[in-house]
């Protein structure tokens, strides 16, 4: 019974492990596309060393919601850089190149999504990575790719530009009005994600065989693939899909509605008992026997979909958002109100399934976040802490990886190779930090000053 | 493009050898030997997840019912090609189809067969309908313990809405996610939602949220794979849709966290970025974006305002960084490129990085194209994502595709649909050694 499966799943989530420890992920990426697919491996248990240049790091630590910050990080850097280790290594330095290859030479992934030939020009690229390490899986990720000729043109990319490029922003919008902007990164979080099935399937092969390999990815070559019947529908009418605001055109019916509150609901009831159990909940069984309803083909003509369309709105006009939500659940059709952040946060469900979950951060305190969502009943993903300044492992990571002496430490802090944060905003540790916390491994504390957790 | 290639166009070339998708076809495949048994039900992120595996070679056995998958009736407009709809077209690549009837104890007994055999079974139903069946998951794993049980819904296995058998679909969880929300156009002064019907909150096209729940369950069935691989254990999994898709949102959560702030629409502005908008031409629109002052700057420098606005002064991006700045700057931007084509300004983006006064600094400036426009870009057609496929049943099919490039293990599309029940014969010889007697038998008892 799932019920069995997934008992106290939540309250066990601590004492079971996660599916990729063990791993070890070395990142050098920048401003959500990149450090997402990172942050996601870290979830489910790999180890991620956050590489950044020293002082400023990773410029997504600079993105605020119109000036809101969270204890001075950006609110985006927090979702997107979760239970990683931070290192702040310049790659520009020969000094730091080789700090990079001798972790590399440790490493299981690596992932960056600088533009092409930077990892060359750092002389980290996966020509010389893969001398070191056959078995690494290298994957980068930009706009277009690492051949062809946007890439050539050495062309800028960011996620407002691939929508733009990519046909979807052209399509999610009304008949005739100018597109809109996605509010999330879409281009950036999807084109993160389609990565990692690439990175986790090239696991299994080197599972098996023991071969690492190389992989690029574009986001919109990614935000492309998700477009599915566009491509054929072009291909096959010679026609641009017309925008449909928000109406599914690939289900019927599909749209969402204005409530007689002026609020709006998204409906769906497109199996034959779904839209049955829609007509009655309308009052109106008889148009579940329509000719122009008669089954789904039919009701998707656009002249049937258009005519019952507006019969729903005329119907939803006069309902409340409860009470739809409440006949879907009776007559068994799909409806929700299109919720907003406050009815999100109030949502009891995602709370209790731990998809929203409270993050218990020796730095940023608590606050709720996402949760990996992919439940595992074996290996649950887990959020364990959040962001940290630039560089702020070095001391660890340096100690325990590659086992560097003291002067071997100060050697590398001089030439500029290892680095710590700048006196920043997000570049620093938040401003009511006492100046140990959640240090694993310090030089400028004695041992008598960690224990009573002093600087 | 030769004369003035990139000082990285021997690494360029060397890529392109490694991963062309047009060499994919001998290399070897990630998931060779992984059997996947793919019984979702009217949902394209169960369809678009085992299409993810089927691209990198799984071999993946698709269950329907005897009359076939509703999915396969949804379809843009009602447009069907030999009878198929459009979005299955596309989703059933890679996959073996065969029929199969669960509400039959014999059905049941196959699918038991079939299950024993895979390394993944990939299921949709509400919540309760594979243990009605005996075919959940304590139960399966008493034969196969290294089962890894991917189960995709609208709400989830637990939870205290779990037993709400809301059917899933896409623009649904969009409307759930917050997302939909805080996406769509500003309402213009002086006016309503009566005179702007198109100012309200706009979903995304096509199906999001189901590609993101889809995608998710993916990287975790791989990521299960990975720990069997190490343990022999296998497990369930439990995605729900909306929850999928949420994750996509970097920040409105957080920001809510910080006094109570709920994230409104911003039409084609962002809240976190400047200079990063849509803004109109005379031809259509484009995508204006420069994260860095100078690159804003720049823009400036474009529209011809460096001395009226003492751009040369500024030294900080800070107070572009709200809605106020944006909404005073923004119609002097709109104004500026409602004058010009799109190409007239990607033109002048590029100029300005050779002869501007910041140059080689610049504004990135995109053209929003349609998606016939994208599709005709040499650029895609160059990198593969839209050969069109030859498929032995539906002939020529544009899908996309190709949108992994890997060394060793590239992904590839060897036909992209199947009629229902089309592979039964072989896939019920090959797993249960039924033969034509037996199938003929199952068929006439409506079993298949």
């Amino acid at each position: 019974m799932a019920e069995a499966t997934w008992r106290d799943y939540v309250k066990n989530k601590p004492k079971k492990p996660k599916p990729l420890s063990g791993l070890r992920v070395l990142e050098v990426c920048t401003i959500v596309f990149g450090p997402s697919g990172p942050s996601w491996l870290a979830e489910m248990g790999a180890e991620a060393i956050k590489v950044e240049i020293p002082p400023l790091g990773d410029l997504e630590r600079d993105l605020s919601c119109s000036g809101f910050r969270f204890k001075e990080q950006s609110p985006l850097f927090l979702h997107d850089n979760v239970n990683k280790y931070y290192l702040g290594l310049d790659l520009h330095k020969p000094e730091g190149q080789e700090i990079f290859c001798q972790l590399a030479a440790k490493a299981d992934i690596i992932e960056n999504n600088l533009r092409p030939g930077v990892m060359e020009r750092f002389n980290v690229d996966y020509r010389k990575i893969e001398k070191i390490n056959p078995g690494i899986i290298y994957l980068e990720k930009n706009g277009f790719g690492n051949w062809g000729p946007y890439a050539e043109e050495n062309r800028p990319s960011n996620d407002g530009a691939s929508q733009a490029f990519s046909g979807i922003a052209w399509m999610s919008t009304f008949p005739g009005q100018t597109p809109v902007k996605q509010m999330i990164y879409l281009s950036d979080m999807y084109g993160a994600l389609l990565a990692e099935v690439a990175v986790l399937s090239a696991l299994r092969h080197r599972d098996r065989t023991g071969k690492g390999q190389y992989i690029e990815i574009s986001q919109t070559e990614s935000i492309m693939r998700t477009m599915s019947w566009v491509w054929p529908y072009l291909d096959i009418t010679g026609q641009n899909p017309p925008p449909a605001g928000n109406r599914d055109v690939s289900v019927c019916p599909a749209d969402t509605f204005c409530c007689a509150d002026g609020s709006l609901v998204s409906l769906a009831a497109a199996a034959p008992q779904e839209f049955a159990g829609l007509c009655a909940a309308m009052d109106r069984p008889e148009l579940a026997h329509d000719q122009r309803f008669a089954d789904h083909l039919t009701r998707l003509q656009e002249e049937n979909a258009t005519a019952l369309l507006e019969i729903i709105a005329a119907w939803a006009a006069q309902q409340s958002p409860r009470e739809i939500e409440a006949l879907a659940r009776e007559h068994g059709f799909a409806a929700s109100r299109v919720r907003d952040a406050a009815q999100v946060m109030a949502d009891q469900h995602i709370r209790q399934r731990g998809f929203m979950t409270q993050v218990d951060d020796a730095m940023y305190g608590t606050y709720l976040d996402h949760e990996f969502p992919v439940m595992m009943s074996a290996t649950p993903p887990q959020k364990k802490w959040a962001a940290r300044a630039v560089g702020f492992d070095n001391e660890f990571l340096m100690k325990n990886l590659l086992n560097k002496s003291e002067e071997e430490l100060k050697a590398l802090y001089e030439t500029g190779a290892l680095g710590k944060w700048a006196d920043r905003p997000g570049r620093r540790p938040p401003p009511d930090w006492d100046g140990s916390s959640d240090l694993i491994l310090s030089r400028d504390q004695t041992p008598a000053q960690a224990e009573r957790g002093e600087k | 493009m030769s004369a003035d290639r990139p000082k990285w166009a021997e690494w360029a070339d060397w890529v392109r050898e490694k991963d062309d998708p047009r060499s994919a076809g001998p290399k070897l495949e990630a998931l060779e030997g992984l059997v996947v048994l793919d019984l979702s039900s009217q949902s394209y992120a169960g369809a678009y997840c085992s299409s993810m595996l089927s691209e990198f070679g799984a071999e993946v056995i698709r269950v329907e019912p005897p009359q076939g998958d509703f999915l396969r009736t949804c379809t843009p407009y009602g447009l069907v090609h030999q009878g198929e709809g459009l979005n299955y077209l596309v989703e059933g690549r890679n996959k073996y189809h065969v029929t199969l009837d669960l509400n039959q104890p014999e059905g049941r007994e196959v699918l038991q067969g079939l299950a024993a055999q895979a390394d993944v079974l990939l299921e949709t139903f509400p919540l309760g309908t594979m243990d009605a069946w005996g075919l959940g998951y304590e139960d399966l794993k008493k034969t196969n313990p290294g089962l890894i049980f991917a189960s995709i819904t609208a709400h989830g296995q637990f939870g205290p809405e779990a037993d709400d058998p809301m059917p899933d679909y896409d623009n649904v969880a969009q409307a759930k996610s917050g997302i939909h929300y805080a996406t769509g156009a500003m309402l213009p002064p002086e006016h309503d939602a009566g005179t702007c019907p198109w100012a309200v909150s706009t979903k995304a096209s096509p199906w999001i949220a189901w590609c993101s729940a889809g995608t998710f369950m993916a990287t975790g069935i791989l990521a299960a794979l990975h720990w069997r691989h190490r343990t022999g254990q296998g497990q369930a999994l439990d995605v729900a849709t909306t929850e999928a898709y949420m994750r996509l949102d970097n920040y409105t959560h957080i920001w809510f966290q910080g006094g109570g702030h709920v994230t409104e629409r911003v039409g084609g502005l962002d809240n976190a970025l400047w200079l990063y908008c849509f803004a109109p031409t005379s031809d259509g629109g484009v995508f204006l974006g420069g994260l860095r002052l100078e690159m804003w700057q720049a823009f400036c420098d474009m529209m011809g305002k460096w001395d009226e606005w003492g751009v040369g002064d500024w030294d900080s991006l800070s107070p572009f960084l709200n809605q106020e700045a944006q909404l005073k700057y923004f119609p002097e931007v709109a104004k500026f490129t409602s004058r010009h084509t799109s190409g007239e300004l990607e033109r002048m983006a590029v100029e300005y990085s050779r002869s501007g006064r910041l140059a080689p600094i610049t504004t990135v400036i995109a053209p929003i194209l349609s998606p016939q426009e994208a599709m005709l870009d040499p650029n895609w057609n160059e990198r593969g994502i839209f050969t069109p496929t030859q498929d032995p049943v539906y002939g020529r099919v544009v899908a996309a595709q190709a949108q992994h490039k890997m060394t060793e293990t590239p992904i590839r599309t060897k036909w992209v649909c199947r009629p229902v029940g089309y592979d039964n014969a072989f896939i019920y010889r090959k797993y249960m050694g039924y033969g034509p007697e037996r199938l003929s038998r199952l068929r006439q008892d409506g079993v298949l």
